[in-house]
């Protein structure tokens, strides 16, 4: 029974990120800073192009020259000859001339197939509140934001971006990312330009492929995994690696040439209960479940391909008809060590009860590509997920019989990835091609036992260990801020049984679902 | 006999002096700078200027916005920004088998291009697309523009009969007729 509500809840929340989570997010507050298009940035924002990427990795600045494009001049916070005084005066810095405010908002239509509510098999009670009920087509709300960034000058980059609103509800989005990023701090070390660069605060990992500012209308299925074990594994790691991180990060290099890394140390929170303490009161509260802090590291080379040397060391290349991105292969890979903690009640060698950690060590590990050529992209990525499986001891004999340590078990593990190919027929379309998949024996176990008073979303159970999702879409902008969207799913196979069985109720089916996004950002 | 010739010839240019023209209004309707020029005049031709105006890319911006050149001007193009640009137009007075694409040059260089047709040239870089500029390529040396309150002036125009042309960026272009004898006036008002 917990096994299913922790199932799915976990299944929930992606579902909740496939329909709501089509993050999206160009920079307004950039386009009125330095008076240019969103497209300057953005192939079909938020999509970067080469321009963006450099952009971004120079703290949200022009790499060079970057005060002759302002269009509206910072408000100087300190003379720059203040730091002639320093220490005896405040370092001079500055803010945006004006408030560097993005808001986006964005609106769904959904038509799911005739199939949706096959689930509703499992319930032989009668009661129809246990039923669900999936409408044929639904228009949906989407996402309000607001999200801020720019440059406090002394190359201090900071982002802010928030949810006013998902799904219409007040203010139940939350923070997305927030940093302070300080950019290019290996000068003060003699390092090479941008070889080194210091984040703190909540981000995104620096996965290969942004979950959190995605083009796509639904994320890529890999990235939200967790490791939920079956029910003869002791794992509940709810960790997903497009998950927000808090803590810091140090990084260097480029996204449009050579070489990028990223380390970050962050919080441990797989069990999504942050930590209290009456007596050690915290200042605004804890997120961390434990001691532990995360590990993720991220490097990755691009190849840019021009014939031209020249061309090749520049942000973009020199096409015949006008600068473009580059001709590239970048190859990466990720890596992800943490600590999964789950507390349980057991008992001490002289039988009183007590409470004992189960510290599981999981790591995710992945490698990724991304080759474009001209209006092409083609890019994936593989992840293998393995989470380490301590089952609870518990002594035969003793009154209590409550688990008095644990003995490890086999591995949960799960793999997957996803291939994408972007294709840009027109500056304002784009048509998109994508394969996930996700292979995990433990989500597959978990939608067998489903029973009859616990089965309430669709999608919970797959055919098979395999789940692949094949989406088409395309994009259209209608200008360079405001998009639509359409994306046709072609859902895993999946199968309902009877509560508590292995026995089938259906055929295999697929519960596809068409959607359509319309967003704009100001 | 060369002091006859002389003499002739300062005859002839007094000659001329005395009967150009000015021909001088206000264009009205639309804000910011028009371009007010005399159309073409069959039978006559005039050689091409032999300057080369500049406009600049600098601050993701055309500089100046708007160029006014005689027909046969090369025109030289210069990235000043340490972006990459690049200068396209779709057409050239309306005749969009006239595009062109001068491809992209790094900071500090120049390209050059010769006008032979007139009109309107919408100048764009597709990189970034906010970006405009407009060369007028005028028919005959005899344009102008306006200053801030729509007004204009054109001098040196030999007396005569002309279609005379308003243009502005986000308006109409109107003509109408003008008989330059002595100063003349002309107004026009335009409409988007």
């Amino acid at each position: 029974m917990l096994m299913h509500r922790r199932m799915f809840a976990a299944l929930y929340s992606l579902l909740l990120v496939v329909l709501l989570g089509g993050s999206s997010q160009a920079i307004p507050a950039f386009s009125r800073q330095y008076g240019t298009s969103c497209s300057t940035c953005h192939v079909d924002f938020p999509k970067l192009n080469d321009f963006g990427k450099a952009f971004k990795d120079a703290g949200f600045k022009f790499p060079k020259d970057d005060e002759s494009f302002i269009k509206i001049p910072p408000v100087l916070l300190g003379a720059p000859a203040n730091k002639e005084l320093f220490p005896h005066s405040i370092w001079p810095g500055s803010i945006p001339g004006v408030p560097p405010i993005g808001l986006r908002y964005n609106h769904f239509f959904q038509v799911v197939s005739a199939n949706r509510n096959n689930f509703n098999l499992q319930n032989t009670t009668g009661d129809p509140a246990l039923n669900q009920f999936i409408p044929r087509t639904d228009f949906q709300t989407g996402l309000f934001s607001i999200f801020t960034a720019g440059n406090f000058g002394s190359d201090i980059a900071f982002w802010v971006d928030d949810d006013f609103s998902v799904g219409g509800a007040n203010s139940n989005g939350g923070l997305g990312d927030g940093y302070l990023k300080f950019v290019n701090v290996g000068r003060f070390l003699k390092l090479p330009t941008d070889a080194l660069s210091l984040r703190f605060g909540q981000f995104e990992l620096d996965l290969p492929f942004s979950q959190a500012r995605s083009w796509n209308l639904s994320g890529w299925d890999i990235y939200d995994q967790p490791n939920i074990g079956s029910s003869s594994k002791n794992v509940n790691n709810a960790f997903a690696l497009a998950n927000a991180a808090q803590g810091v990060e140090i990084s260097g290099g480029h996204q449009y040439r050579g070489y990028h890394y990223s380390l970050a140390i962050v919080n441990q929170n797989t069990g999504g209960t942050p930590g209290s303490g009456g007596n050690v009161p915290a200042v605004v509260g804890y997120t961390s479940d434990s001691n532990f802090k995360d590990l993720y590291g991220r490097f990755s080379y691009r190849f840019n391909l021009e014939r031209d040397p020249a061309s090749r060391s520049e942000i973009q290349a020199a096409g015949a008809t006008g600068p473009r991105d580059h001709t590239y292969l970048s190859l990466g890979t990720l890596y992800f060590y943490g600590r999964s903690v789950q507390r349980f009640q057991g008992q001490d060698a002289s039988n009183t009860p007590v409470v004992i950690t189960a510290r599981e060590p999981f790591y995710r590990v992945g490698g990724d590509f991304s080759f474009n050529y001209h209006a092409l992209n083609f890019f994936g990525q593989f992840l293998y997920g393995r989470d380490q499986n301590l089952l609870p001891l518990v002594p035969t004999g003793t009154p209590l019989q409550l688990p008095i340590g644990f003995t490890p078990g086999s591995a949960a593990h799960f793999s997957g990835g996803f291939l994408e190919a972007d294709y840009l027929v027109y500056p304002w379309m784009m048509t998109i091609m994508r394969w996930d998949r996700v292979n995990s024996a433990a989500d597959f176990l978990n939608g067998i036992g489903a029973d009859q008073n616990s089965f309430a979303a669709p999608f919970l159970s797959p055919v098979s260990t395999v789940r692949n999702r094949i989406t088409p879409g395309i994009q259209f902008l209608i200008h360079a801020n405001i998009k639509t969207s359409f994306e046709y799913q072609i859902r895993p196979k999946q199968v309902v049984y009877a509560p508590g069985t292995s026995t089938t109720l259906t055929s295999p089916f697929r519960t596809n679902s068409a959607v359509a996004g319309l967003e704009f950002v100001y | 006999m060369s002091r006859i010739y002389l003499v002739a010839i300062l005859v002839s240019a007094m000659c001329l002096a005395a009967n150009a023209g000015t021909i001088s209004g206000k264009v009205s309707g639309v804000s910011g700078e028009s371009v007010v020029y005399v159309d073409v005049i069959q039978g006559k031709t005039f050689p091409a200027p032999g300057d080369h105006p500049l406009i600049d890319q600098k601050g993701l911006m055309f500089t100046p916005h708007i160029t006014v050149v005689q027909v046969g001007t090369t025109v030289d193009f210069l990235n000043s920004d340490s972006v990459a640009h690049n200068v396209f137009w779709t057409s050239v007075g309306g005749n969009k088998k006239l595009t062109h694409n001068l491809g992209t040059w790094p900071k500090g260089e120049k390209r050059s291009f010769k006008f032979d047709n007139p009109g309107a040239v919408p100048l764009l870089c597709n990189v970034h697309p906010e970006m405009a500029g407009y060369i007028v390529v005028a028919p005959t040396p005899y344009f102008a523009t306006t200053d801030k309150s729509g007004a204009y002036k054109i001098e040196n125009v030999p007396d005569g009969s002309y279609a005379l042309t308003a243009w502005h960026e986000g308006a109409k272009g109107q003509s109408k007729p003008v008989t330059v004898a002595g100063d003349s006036k002309a107004d026009f008002t335009l409409t988007k």
